[in-house]
């Protein structure tokens, strides 16, 4: 009886949420895991971007990587609509999934560049859970396909109010850059200061005025930022219709994959050796041809003024 | 329809799909689809990214509807979908007609556009086009179904109250004119979220959220105190070698300009000394001299000559000291002429510097074009 009560207390208590005020409320949970074989770097990486995500829930490392739908059960059995999935390829190669489950869309990303808070020396910090102020490059209202990147990340980075281990100040920010094609994520520690004109130019003001200025424009502080860390690149190559699964409606044709590229480097290494071998099978013919070689070649017709047919 | 792999076949036969069925729809969506293209004609032809762009057809409005209405079956295909796919080895068009559901007929239209060139769909006869399987892939930029799939997932942003998402975008899109230039690239980075934050508390202000942590406010970081004490040890430290290398920097030179200096000094008191011993023995002299015989304006007056000959001395008349000559440091002047320190041997053998020098080189004596020294008697009659 308890528990149909509950259940149905529970409900409601959904309904008024979603049409308070009319607008659903911006609702949150990232799950986030990595495939077998990551490294060490992905894996502190991942343990700071879950340090930075209140809202998120770490897993534990997801066995296979052929069938990627069963992570939106595993999605679902933690009660998370967002997953951010580290699939790891050859030990070094990441590639960032981000899927709205159950119904998508997905983007895949290749992470490359990445920083880990650890290895960078940053003198910022922030508190574990503060809300970040999501800061994003006007270019990524310019396609659909960015806009869609841009939504997921406001849905995986953007901790939403009054999420479980949330704190209630602001003292972050993290920035979304897109540059050549690819995404430059930054975090920054809101560091605000006294500011130092201000106070000079109210040393010659009066005595009393002066206090009660101070009052109101030590409010108003001086910004800066201190790089807090982690940093790293993404570059978008696939967009998926569904969570895992669905119609590809964006590929990214300018995406190079990591390992044509190093197929490309030992190829440009063996080309010596390559080269001085097809020397050599060029002179076997050239020898052949000229009936030089006494297997295989052409032979050439016998000469009736050859010695070996006018002594024969 | 054999061409379709077995697993296909087999799933299409327990869906109960038709293959009639689809052939002819099939047929008809080629012809409607031809007709479209004869009444586009006058315009000419249009490259496949146009081409998806426009709106061909009146259903486009109504795909989004649709897709609103249709969302419990949309789900339960996708369900299906995420069974039958695998994302490696993903092949839209072919998928898409095995599949064949009425709900995502639309979208397949518009993806049989993207995949195959438009140019080559004419070429073709009516009952080829339906089997065809592109064999180049285009570059998918499926607008509507991005556009689709973000209208799906997007937050009402314009609705929301600032401190709901706080998220802020910038006016004008960045550009980093050249990434590689890490000190630039960091800086454009650094002032997009500096006037994004200068934004973000404008708009907390202004609805009245708490933005400043007060400083009796103590919780866990992100970085813990251990971590922060290794970077601000790592930071002393790197001020300490950086002042110690300045100092190590500042001994070397020293050493190495501190002999000059001393000899210098030495040399400056050494002159100082006898010039003040100089003096002492002239004042000796000249008490003599008065002693015997002179008034203190002949005393003034032989001063004067004293000062002018020893200056002419110096200059011209007579033979000069041997350290007018030299100078004061005579030794490193002859350091400097004749050499000193350094390795001597191997100073007379050929180098690379010397055996590229081929000023002494001629090519006449090379080839052995020297003339014959004459013969004796011609020697002879020519010294005559």
């Amino acid at each position: 009886m308890a528990s149909v009560y509950k259940s149905l207390s529970k409900t409601n208590g959904h309904k008024e949420e979603e049409t308070m005020n009319g607008v659903k409320k911006n609702k949150q949970r990232v799950l986030i895991l990595s495939s077998r074989g990551i490294t060490y770097r992905h894996r502190h990486l991942l343990n700071d971007i879950a340090s930075l995500l209140p809202h998120s829930r770490k897993d534990a490392k997801f066995d296979t990587k052929s069938k990627l739908y069963q992570l939106n059960e595993l999605a679902e059995l933690y009660n998370c609509n967002n997953l951010i999935f580290w699939e790891m390829r050859k030990k070094k190669d990441c590639y960032l999934w981000m899927s709205k489950t159950p119904n998508g869309p997905t983007a895949k990303m290749h992470l490359q560049n990445l920083h880990t808070m650890e290895e960078l020396h940053f003198t910022g910090n922030c508190l574990k859970g503060s809300r970040p102020i999501l800061s994003f490059d006007a270019t990524f209202d310019s396609a659909p396909h960015l806009r869609v990147l841009k939504e997921l990340f406001l849905h995986m980075f953007g901790v939403p109010k009054g999420a479980r281990k949330s704190k209630p100040f602001i003292d972050h920010v993290m920035g979304f850059t897109l540059a050549d094609g690819k995404i430059w994520i930054r975090n920054y520690q809101i560091s605000e200061t006294e500011s130092s004109s201000l106070s000079a130019t109210q040393d010659s003001s009066s005595e009393k005025p002066k206090v009660v200025k101070a009052k109101e424009k030590g409010k108003e502080t001086e910004i800066s930022l201190v790089e807090i860390g982690p940093r790293f690149v993404l570059t978008p190559i696939v967009i998926q219709e569904g969570s895992f699964g669905g119609p590809i409606i964006y590929e990214n044709k300018e995406f190079v994959s990591p390992n044509q590229i190093r197929a490309e480097l030992r190829q440009k290494k063996a080309g010596r050796y390559n080269a001085r071998a097809e020397q050599g099978i060029e002179r076997l013919v050239k020898k052949g041809e000229l009936g030089l070689r006494t297997s295989g070649g052409k032979k050439i017709p016998k000469d009736a003024l050859d010695t070996a047919e006018l002594f024969a | 329809m054999v061409t379709k792999s077995k697993l296909k076949m087999a799933l299409a036969g327990e869906k109960g799909v038709d293959f009639k069925k689809l052939h002819q729809k099939k047929v008809q969506r080629a012809a409607r689809r031809e007709k479209a293209q004869k009444d586009d004609e006058g315009k000419g032809k249009m490259t496949e990214e146009e081409w998806e762009d426009v709106p061909e057809r009146n259903d486009s409005g109504d795909d989004e509807d649709g897709g609103a209405a249709l969302e419990n079956e949309e789900e339960s295909a996708d369900e299906d979908e995420s069974m039958q796919f695998d994302l490696a080895g993903i092949d839209e068009s072919d998928s898409d007609s095995s599949a064949g559901m009425n709900d995502q007929e639309q979208d397949n239209e518009d993806e049989d556009d993207e995949d195959i060139p438009i140019s080559d769909l004419e070429d073709l006869d009516e009952e080829d086009k339906e089997d065809i399987i592109p064999h180049q892939r285009l570059t998918i930029n499926n607008t509507t179904a991005l556009t689709a799939a973000l209208k799906r997932i997007a937050l009402p942003i314009s609705k929301l109250p600032f401190s709901e998402h706080q998220s802020i975008t910038t006016a004008e899109p960045v550009s980093i004119p050249d990434v590689s230039d890490d000190l630039n690239r960091e800086l454009v980075f650094y002032s997009q979220s500096l006037s994004a934050v200068q934004e973000a508390r404008k708009l907390l202000k202004a609805e009245g959220v708490s933005f400043t942590r007060p400083t009796d406010y103590f919780a866990e970081m992100v970085k813990a105190d251990e971590h922060m004490a290794k970077i601000k040890a790592k930071l002393i430290d790197e001020a300490a070698s950086k002042k110690a290398s300045a100092e190590a920097r500042k001994q070397r030179d020293l050493k190495k300009f501190g002999k000059q200096v001393q000899v210098a000094k030495m040399q400056e008191r050494a002159k100082e000394t006898k010039e003040t011993m100089e003096k002492i023995k002239a004042l000796k002299r000249k008490r003599q001299g008065a002693d015997t015989s002179a008034t203190q304006e002949e005393d003034l007056f032989d001063v004067a000559i004293d000062n002018e000959l020893s200056s002419k001395h110096n200059s011209s008349g007579g033979k000069p000291s041997r350290t007018d000559r030299m100078g004061p440091n005579k030794r490193q002047k002859r350091d400097a002429k004749f050499g000193f320190g350094g390795k001597k041997r191997f100073s007379k053998s050929g180098d690379a510097v010397s055996s590229g020098d081929l000023r002494a080189f001629s090519a006449r004596k090379m080839k052995g074009g020297k003339t014959q020294r004459p013969g004796k008697g011609r020697r002879a009659s020519a010294k005559r």
